[in-house]
């Protein structure tokens, strides 16, 4: 009786001991992987092969070994690879910019000692080669992202999930944003607003307690000169002046912060810059739709279509010894240039805080296939076509140390703002009434 | 400690007795109705915000149920009120994109908007309190139980580069929080709870016009428009309670009481006294009009403003030729007017990005027309109307700093949100016999109370400089931010009357929000009521402490 207990007590603990150990195993297989140094280790390794890849396959947690560990940023395997994962394979695609990108550039313009880029007024990639033995290569790359076709111009719906784990919505957020960019190269679209880069509104939907919530900022061409910004709280019913300089904290709960946006939102010469050579990667650049969630806690792309591309990897390191990270490292998309991932390291132990990984679309393929609507409005999806850019369809934010996610989806239309129209849309007085 | 101890029970036993009384068979089927609705409430997650009915009509708005628990220093509890907030709020699109109604091309309009937001309240604890249902009579209309208001009718017109917004609506000017300045325009309603609830719920809507014409840029100036509005007959004034039966009545800094004596050659009388509305009635001629220009001049936002209206605070001008005394009662006549006045305004803020990371705001302001109490003993020079009533002019400037500060120690994922401000308000036109706030007391004779007899003081003598200083902080926490704790400082250092609030929100879900909020009231030293309504005017004695502690759930959608 007394050995029988015994082996009982003995099974049980053995049983218990080893339940604990798959619990955990997960988690320090994730810190494993999730450092800065493995990272860069990661992207050291080189591309594998994936030749033998075609378009239509399905990649799974089978082809964990020959393609995705070689193919996903280490860092990011703890979320990206899961047991029922289901990833369509689509060979490279080709996405030109429209064929007068960058003719309309006016070419009097420098990068300077710190990185900077000085008196470029858009209209085509400032920097079309990348060098890698450029001791700029890395700010080059950024300025390139900064610049990109497609980059705005639009009406933007959006839907935001903030989930915890396992899936628990916390909050969903609707809002729109539409942007204009003001300097095109040899004009620009107001005339007379020469110094303004790109003007963005952004207005809150939902939940109720945000909605009628509206911010107004500037991006000007001086890349010394900060944003201006602006937000209309309805509680208030008057416009509050933003502070653009803060760019580490949390926004609106979400897990990302302004510095963050499309990879890189901060200011070039408050970092170090270093280029760590091209780097294939899986990436959801043209996707079909906008892709459901996934994951033991749907925070990623599920059954969405992925291609290799080749990326350039960028490390960037804040000068401030008060700012959240130590490294960041941005995967940016050879041809054409939007951020695919991004990851950024915790300055206490460098082990990943946040990363983001992009959703994108071509707008030539709206032609063939139209993503879904938003669901509180409806638009004309077809105006996209022409227009020979990638369109923002969403993207997974993740905080790795709390852990937490972000997904949006954004419901993209490309739109041309007349200059009469632009002038009265993006002005201060539309920021001092709103819904209510 | 025995105190505390004996307090804490008290307010313990007065909740049970709350929950004791609603459960009352009576009471007890519709209470579980409620429960069910609330239950319910809780289980809803994500209602959509804004539905929409068709492609034209928005439909948005909030159910809000709260409970204020006044607890005078601490020592005691008692519900002073349970309201229930139904508000609606939709928007009609009726021409878009150059088009009325889906038909009808409207030229130059590019866009129009109807806007409607009513409101319905019910404040229960006039019927879960005995104590209140029989205070009042059915002459009293209920005052204060219910509610039922179009809060705000307005329809929106957008013809480039000018738009105007035409109906009942707010208008707010100015940089500052919580205290008024420049925001002048619509009259507030402190009848209910004084200035603490959100001023967009408080502010009285007026019919008027407004129209914006949109510069832009030009010479040094850019985003640069001009606003004008018209306000054609619609004057009120600031809305107070003087009934000491409601829970906010403002009955000055004494007791909860009002004057019903007057000692008369050192007799105490009783007094009888006889109000006459003399405020702006409904003529062309009680118009009231403003404009400002607003622009950017280098990277400093500012407008230049003026309006010229009614003061929304209403004076008292005793009317002495009809006062007379007549078998033991003083009768007296007093007008109630609020005078002409002009207000003209500077604001201006800077967002400081280089050295000290912050937003600075300025706000500075001439105001005349301020109806200002004279001390009854006022010399005839002083007061040649012997009226106890004068009009002063008034100038205010307030700084204030705003910035998103890291205290990583106290929030490491998101920033703090820090606001202060100094206001200082001072009288170009100042009388020593100018006074404040005033007092009530207990009758007395031959230096013995006087049962139900009150006479009212006033020794509040005003000071020709007035100061408070404002801090605030905020921020969330939780994964996704659901928890928001704030915290409100109001400081008046000449009289060291202080008022303080901590509030916490917590979203339960997109859709329900459980709020909490304590309010105290102190000062530091003295008996100075200070000109704010801060500190010891509600907080001086236990009978006029007003700490509160809040508690609301509200359903949004």
């Amino acid at each position: 009786m007394i050995s029988k207990f015994s082996h009982e007590c003995h099974c049980r603990i053995a049983f218990t001991l080893s339940l604990v150990l798959y619990i955990l195993a997960p988690a320090a297989y994730a810190a494993e992987n999730q450092s800065y140094a493995e990272l860069v280790s990661w992207i050291k390794a080189g591309s594998p092969d994936t030749s033998s890849l075609t378009t239509g396959q399905r990649l799974t947690i089978n082809d964990r070994e020959q393609y995705l560990e070689g193919l996903i940023p280490i860092s990011a395997w703890e979320y990206y690879i899961f047991n029922d994962m289901d990833m369509e394979f689509a060979e490279r695609g080709s996405y030109p910019p429209s064929s007068d990108w960058g003719v309309r550039m006016d070419q009097d313009y420098s990068i300077d000692e710190r990185g900077v880029l000085i008196d470029f007024t858009g209209g085509g990639f400032p920097f079309p080669d990348i060098n890698e033995d450029d001791p700029f290569a890395g700010q080059k790359v950024i300025w390139n992202m900064l610049w990109r076709p497609g980059n705005v111009d639009y009406d933007m719906p959006m839907t935001t999930w903030l989930r915890s784990e396992g899936g628990k919505l916390d909050r969903k957020l609707e809002f729109t944003s539409v942007a204009s960019t003001y300097a095109r190269g040899d004009h620009c679209l107001v005339e007379g607003y020469e110094e303004v880069k790109s003007k963005r509104v952004m207005e809150f939907r939902s939940p109720r307690d945000m909605a009628g919530a509206k911010d107004m900022s500037i991006t000007y061409v001086d890349h010394d000169r900060e944003n201006s910004g602006w937000m209309y709280i309805p509680s208030q019913r008057k416009p509050r002046r933003t502070l653009a300089s803060e760019r580490t904290s949390e926004l609106m709960g979400m897990d990302m912060i302004r510095e963050d946006i499309n990879g890189f939102g901060g200011k070039v010469y408050e970092n170090k810059w270093t280029y760590l050579g091209k780097r294939d990667v899986l990436a959801t650049i043209n996707v079909r739709d906008n892709p459901e969630s996934g994951g033991p806690h749907l925070w990623v792309p599920h059954k969405a279509r992925w291609e290799v591309r080749e990326a350039h990897a960028v490390l960037i390191e804040p000068r401030s010894e008060t700012h959240p990270y130590s490294y960041k490292i941005v995967f940016v998309d050879v041809e054409t240039n939007w951020t695919l991932w991004m990851f950024a390291f915790d300055r206490q132990d460098d082990q990943l805080l946040r990363m983001n990984q992009h959703y994108l679309k071509y707008s030539e393929s709206y032609a063939t296939e139209m993503p879904q609507q938003a669901p509180y409005v409806k638009q004309d999806f077809s105006d996209n076509i022409g227009h020979f850019v990638m369109l923002h369809l969403g993207e997974s934010d993740i905080n790795a140390k709390k852990p937490h996610a972000t997904i949006t989806h954004c419901y993209v239309r490309k739109r041309d703002f007349s200059p009469a129209r632009a002038k009265q849309f993006y002005s201060l007085r539309n920021m001092i009434s709103g819904r209510r | 400690m025995v105190a505390a101890k004996v307090n804490k029970c008290r307010i313990v036993r007065y909740i049970i007795n709350l929950v004791a009384v609603n459960l009352e068979p009576k009471k007890l089927k519709r209470n579980l109705c409620l429960i069910a609705v609330f239950v319910s409430l809780f289980k809803l997650t994500h209602l959509h915000a804004i539905v929409s009915l068709g492609d034209s009509v928005e439909l948005e708005g909030t159910l809000k149920f709260q409970n204020i628990l006044r607890t005078p220093k601490f020592r005691d509890a008692e519900a002073i009120m349970q309201r229930n907030t139904a508000q609606l709020e939709s928007k009609y699109y009726f021409l878009k994109d150059r088009e009325a109604f889906g038909r009808f091309n409207s030229g130059p309009i590019e866009e129009a908007t109807l806007t409607v937001i009513g409101r319905g309240v019910y404040d229960s604890i006039y019927d879960v309190r005995g104590s209140y249902a029989d205070s009042f009579t059915k002459e009293d209309n209920k005052y204060g139980r219910t509610e039922a208001s179009l809060r705000e009718a307005f329809v929106d017109i957008v013809l480039p580069p000018f738009s105007l917004r035409l109906g009942r609506q707010q208008v707010v000017w100015g940089e500052t929080d919580g205290f008024r300045a420049l925001d002048v325009i619509n009259p507030l309603d402190l009848s209910w709870h004084w200035s603490r609830e959100s001023w967009e719920d408080i502010r009285i809507p007026l019919w008027m016009a407004r129209g914006i014409y949109d510069i832009g840029k030009f010479k040094w100036f850019d985003e640069s428009f001009i606003e004008a509005i018209w306000i054609p007959t619609d004057f009120r004034p600031n809305r107070i309670s003087t009934d000491p039966r409601n829970p906010w009545a403002f009955t000055g800094n004494g007791l909860p009481e009002t004057a019903n004596a007057i000692y008369k050659d050192g007799e105490l009388l009783d007094l009888d006294v006889e109000f006459r509305n003399r405020r702006p009635n409904k003529k062309w001629t009680n118009g009231q009009a403003g404009a400002r220009f607003k622009a950017i001049w280098g990277d400093i936002d500012f407008s230049l403003n003026y309006f010229y209206g009614f003061s929304a605070d209403t004076g008292v001008k005793v009317q002495n030729s009809l006062t007379k005394t007549s078998d033991g009662i003083h009768y007296m006549v007093k007008d109630l007017v609020n005078p002409r006045t002009h207000v003209l305004g500077l604001t201006a803020n800077y967002s400081e990005e280089r050295f000290t990371q912050s937003v600075l705001r300025m706000e500075a302001t001439f105001t005349t027309g301020i109806p200002v109490k004279f001390d009854s003993e006022v010399p005839i020079s002083v007061d040649p109307d012997q009226d106890q009533f004068d009009t002063a002019r008034r100038t205010v400037l307030m700084l204030a700093v705003d910035r998103p500060t890291w205290i990583k120690s106290l929030n490491k994922h998101r920033t703090i949100f820090l606001s202060s401000q100094v206001f200082w308000r001072h009288y170009l036109d100042y009388s020593k016999y100018y006074r404040g706030i005033s007092t009530v007391k207990h009758g007395m004779v031959a230096g013995e109370k006087v049962g139900g007899k009150y006479v009212s003081f006033n020794t509040d003598r005003i000071d020709r400089d007035e100061f408070v200083i404002t801090f605030s902080a905020s921020t969330s926490y939780g994964p996704a931010g659901l928890i928001k704790p704030t915290f409100i400082m109001a400081l008046d250092p000449r009289s060291t009357g202080a008022y303080n609030k901590f509030a916490v929100d917590y979203f339960w879900s997109d859709n329900v929000l459980l709020r909490f909020q304590q309010s105290i009231y102190w000062r530091a030293a003295n008996h100075d009521p200070g000109p704010w309504a801060l500190g010891d005017i509600w907080g001086h004695t236990t009978s006029n402490s007003r700490h509160e502690t809040d508690l609301s759930l509200i359903l949004q959608f």
